[in-house]
């Protein structure tokens, strides 16, 4: 009987002799396994593999027969000592088996009653049925006996393995939605971090079940296993594939195929174009949306023409140089080739937009980029400029952190009954209603000022939506600002109060922040300083490309923050003109792409967009920090790495 | 407009190590610094710009401290330009609006012009141009008439896009432009009539467009952006009395990713063009190499492997990479202490008009 896995038989007998030195090395070989007989010639590797099976079979039925003849009974696990499984059910198992799941089971003992329990193993008699056991008895005489897959799960593995039946509940067809929820499926974005996943779900107690679903669902798609019960396992596969996401069965189908082959299962996450991913709901539809509302022209694509738009952008590599016109940033991006690549090892959060565009202070863009990433907590409710989220979740970092002081953004009007000038801290747009958000900060002027009522609430809203025909607007408080001209610490505005404008607001000052200290005096307020020290990011200075790549070799989730001129890390877009001509531009770098000896850095400056990476050599990276590094007051190198 | 395929020859023979630019002063220091050395500009201190003679240092300008300084020249050399950028270290701002004033060539009178960035200077540095990022306008300011244009571009797809501005007449202005579709286009605008006709458009997007001029000369280079898989053309049209400006001639093209940053001689122009280049990971050698007009010859000029910038500066071309000045055209060693007479002159200069 040929195996019922299309397997290479050579790699699986090499996988077999592993498995017995881990697994089994309490087993002592009463038979030499797979002996070969004198008299076997060897015409040629398939038949040699044929009789390989051959031999396995015989002996395989001879253990089987001698022991159902013999018919030892086994009363439980506790009552004997030195339990181990028949050699020769081993070994049939080591041929028949997919080498992926011997190599699952080869991973602990429990694992490989696992392994058992779920179907994953098989033996000369395809799934299997019954388990060949050997022990010694109370008088210390070894025994043999045969038991029901049934007994050896009660007898045996809840005994020696009382997880087992934990996971046996959490993946019964009620509970399993629930395990589903709870399991993380994480895709990679670098080589080393896939190899530790790949590794992780090898020594994962989940894996087995999970395959087991997936194999159930194969085989009921396939018409395979028993006819008799074939429609009562289609419609509980029916049930069960409605239960995983189409990422999820994507996953674990790459997943269970690829254990024994970690580097086929990163070569699906990292070698697939990304736009597949995206396609396939692995990744947000964020990263394609721009792109395709531009190529569509449309302000929202729906479903099937984000479908077909990712279907053009992997043959099209031009369509991606350009987003929708208001999600814009720095342009063009990368062609759509390398873009792909630059987003499959990306790690840096990037399911959201926060339009550099809009950006006059890129120091907040790029932190408000590195606290998201770091916090991975959700969006906080926000509304006005695209900036918005950039401010709030800056002003909160420092606020938390007693910096708010260094927020210097004011809206300030005349108080006449005092006879003196208030002003309250800002930004423009709200963001989780954080009292500095503009709308409140004006709502509250207004109601001092004009004795608006104490509900009044005001809202920022475009010109390109504001219509004062609108009856909507004729009464209330509207903050109507100018898309292109709205950026962090200007924004071109017009306030409107029961449709009446008022010009009693100032904004006063700018916002200036000091990424890295600037002098030694405030060194404490330096963003840099914050994240590192009162944050407790670790903050690793790097300045060779074996320390870039050793951080992300360590450093699952870290990314790299810097400040360097613009001039030497986008030559082509800004030209240097003047002896010492630098402009400052913060960036992160969150991936780096091996090739040979050459490497490549995924790099997104604070004027790219977030969906947008670029691929930057070390070298242009070392030039751009070394360039500022010479115009900083300190001398300081502007390049570290945080985890 | 007439197209003329060439035949491109690429000297491809390694080139000889590049002196690095000695000076005086520290390098790290220095906006700017006449080819002979007689004349130079230094950042004294945060805030501080001095000008540095034979003999004489001043101290002439004095901004608020967080502010730097970038100067430029022309080839008429008549007079200078200073572009004061405020909170340098702590407004990372791509709209920030730099003070543009003017300085006679060796002077230390500056003069305000207006606010903006990239500001040029033209026609016996008469002329001043300079684009305002956020309004999205290029100004052109006489500095004798005191005469002021405005152009409003199209800028459609790139909100970070600075155009690149020559003035070929005092009536005629030549600039780069990008329409919504991210082509590239050079536009001839009259400052009289305030029309603009387009003098050449790009066939593809992706790719950006260099203006640089010179005596009889004025040259586009079109190269493509960073990540963009698109060839690489330099065109020359030649300057007559007339302002026909039809007729471009290709005097470079290839296939590869160049990084272009021309700067243009009356004989040469030099450029940064990519040797090699690993396509997947987009990883490039670039060098810079210098164009002959006249043969249409390629040599490369640096062995650096990674220049990304070259500068012209009173006719002294340079490679600035990682701190240090390769310098191509020019003297490089300024740093010797022998007095020389100035030129044309036996009275010792610096007119000191504060």
């Amino acid at each position: 009987m040929w195996p019922l896995f299309s397997l290479d038989p050579l790699s699986k007998f090499l996988s077999g002799t592993i498995l017995l030195g881990l697994c089994l090395s309490q087993v002592r070989a009463q038979t030499t396994p797979l002996e070969t007989p004198a008299n076997v010639s060897y015409p040629g590797m398939i038949q040699t593999f044929e009789k390989l099976i051959q031999i396995d079979h015989d002996k395989f039925s001879k253990c089987s027969d001698e022991l159902i003849k013999n018919s030892k009974t086994f009363q439980d696990a506790a009552l004997v000592n030195n339990l181990d499984l028949e050699p020769a059910f081993l070994n049939s198992i080591i041929l028949h088996s997919d080498p992926g799941y011997i190599r699952l089971a080869s991973s602990d003992k429990c694992r490989f009653y696992d392994t058992i329990i779920t179907d994953l193993l098989r033996s000369d008699e395809g799934k299997i049925k019954n388990v060949f056991i050997t022990f010694l008895n109370k008088d210390s005489v070894r025994e043999s006996a045969i038991v029901s897959k049934k007994d050896f799960l009660n007898k045996v593995v809840n005994k020696e393995c009382p997880d087992t039946q934990k996971l046996i509940d959490q993946f019964q067809v009620k509970n399993i939605g629930e395990t589903l929820k709870n399991t993380v499926f994480e895709v990679p974005t670098g080589k080393e971090q896939c190899q530790n996943i790949h590794l992780s779900w090898i020594n994962n107690p989940k894996t087995p079940y999970l395959c087991q679903v997936q194999e159930f669902i194969q085989e009921a798609k396939s018409n395979g296993g028993e006819p008799k019960d074939l429609q009562q396992r289609k419609t509980v596969a029916k049930i069960l594939e409605q239960k995983l996401s189409i990422v999820q069965k994507d996953y674990l189908e790459n997943l269970c195929s690829h254990l024994d082959d970690e580097k086929i299962f990163c070569e699906e996450f990292l070698n697939v174009s990304f736009w597949n991913k995206v396609a396939a709901g692995y990744e947000d539809k964020v990263y394609a949306e721009g792109i395709c509302e531009k190529i569509t022209g449309t302000n929202q694509v729906n479903d099937n023409q984000l479908k077909s738009c990712l279907v053009r952008m992997k043959k099209e590599s031009d369509l991606c140089l350009y987003q929708r016109g208001d999600k814009s940033a720095l342009a063009p991006q990368m062609e759509c080739e390398a873009l792909s690549l630059a987003l499959n090892f990306s790690g840096l959060r990037s399911n959201y937009v926060d339009c550099p565009a809009s950006s006059d202070q890129l120091a907040v863009t790029n932190l408000s980029r590195l606290l998201l990433n770091i916090s991975q907590a959700p969006l906080k409710p926000h509304s006005g400029p695209c900036s918005s989220i950039s401010s709030g979740e800056m002003i909160y970092f420092n606020t938390r952190f007693d910096n708010d002081e260094s927020w210097k953004l004011e809206a300030c009007y005349d108080d006449r009954l005092n006879e003196k000038e208030v002003c309250a801290k800002t930004f423009f747009g709200s963001y989780d209603n954080h009292p500095a958000s503009y709308p409140l900060v004006v709502a509250n002027i207004l109601k001092n000022t004009r004795g608006a009522e104490q509900t009044l609430k005001c809202q920022m809203i475009s010109s390109r939506v504001y219509n004062p025909v609108l009856l909507q607007y004729q009464s209330g408080c509207y903050i109507v600002y100018e898309d292109q001209k709205c950026f962090i610490s200007e924004c071109k505005h017009q306030i409107l109060y029961n449709n009446r404008p008022i010009t009693l607001i100032k904004i006063k000052n700018k916002l200036l922040v000091d990424y890295f200290p600037n002098n030694l005096r405030d060194e404490k307020f330096s963003q840099h300083y914050l994240l590192t020290r009162d944050f407790k990011q670790n903050g690793r200075s790097l300045n060779n490309l074996s320390g870039v790549e050793n951080f992300f070799k360590k450093s699952k989730k870290g990314v790299i923050h810097g400040v360097g001129c613009a001039e030497d890390i986008l030559p082509s877009f800004f030209k240097s003109r003047g002896m010492n001509q630098c402009t400052p531009l913060p960036f992160i770098v969150d991936g780096v792409i091996k090739q040979d000896d050459n490497a490549t850095l995924v790099t997104r400056t604070a004027l790219d967009s977030l969906q947008a990476p670029r691929l930057v050599s070390w070298s242009n990276i070392f030039s751009t920090v070394k360039n500022y590094q010479r115009m900083h007051p300190l001398r300081i190198w502007t390049l570290y790495g945080l985890d | 407009m007439v197209w003329i395929s060439i035949l491109l020859f690429l000297t491809s023979l390694s080139a000889a190590e590049l002196p690095k630019l000695l000076t005086k002063h520290a390098v790290d220091s220095i906006r700017f610094l006449s080819m002979d050395g007689r004349y130079a500009y230094v950042k004294k201190k945060a805030g501080v710009l001095g000008m540095v003679s034979s003999f004489r240092s001043v101290d002439f300008l004095s901004e608020a401290q967080g502010s730097e300084f970038v100067m430029t020249s022309s080839r008429f050399k008549a007079r200078l330009i200073i572009e004061v950028i405020p909170n340098f270290h702590t407004e990372f701002n791509f709209y920030k609006k730099n003070k543009i004033l003017v300085v006679d060539w060796g002077g230390i009178a500056p003069k305000e012009i207006g606010q903006g960035i990239n500001a040029k200077l033209h026609l016996q540095d008469e002329w001043v141009s300079y684009f305002d990022p956020t309004e999205k306008k290029i100004h052109l300011h006489n500095v004798i008439t005191s005469k002021k244009y405005e152009i409003i571009p199209s800028l459609k797809s790139n909100p970070f896009f600075r155009p690149e501005i020559e003035m070929i007449t005092s009536d005629t202005v030549v600039y780069t432009d990008i329409n919504e579709q991210g082509h590239s286009a050079v536009v001839s605008f009259n400052l009289l009539t305030q029309k603009s006709t387009i003098l050449y458009k790009s066939p593809q997007n992706g790719t950006r467009l260099e203006l640089c001029q010179e005596v009889g000369y004025l040259s586009v280079g079109e190269f493509p952006y960073e990540g963009v898989n698109r060839g690489s053309q330099i065109m020359n049209v030649t300057l007559t009395e007339s302002t026909n400006l039809a007729g471009f001639t290709t005097v470079y093209s290839s296939v590869d990713q160049d990084l272009g940053n021309m700067v243009c001689l009356p004989q040469a122009l030099y450029f940064i063009k990519t040797m090699n280049q690993d396509k997947k990971l987009g990883n490039k050698f670039t060098e810079a190499v210098q164009l002959d007009l006249k043969t249409q010859q390629v040599n490369a000029r640096s062995s650096l492997k990674n220049v990304s910038q070259l500068l012209q500066m009173d006719g002294r071309v340079m490679i600035p990479m990682r701190g240090d000045f390769y310098v191509l055209e020019g003297n490089a060693n300024l740093s010797d202490d022998s007095l020389r007479q100035v030129p044309g002159s036996k009275k010792e200069e610096l007119p000191l008009d504060i």
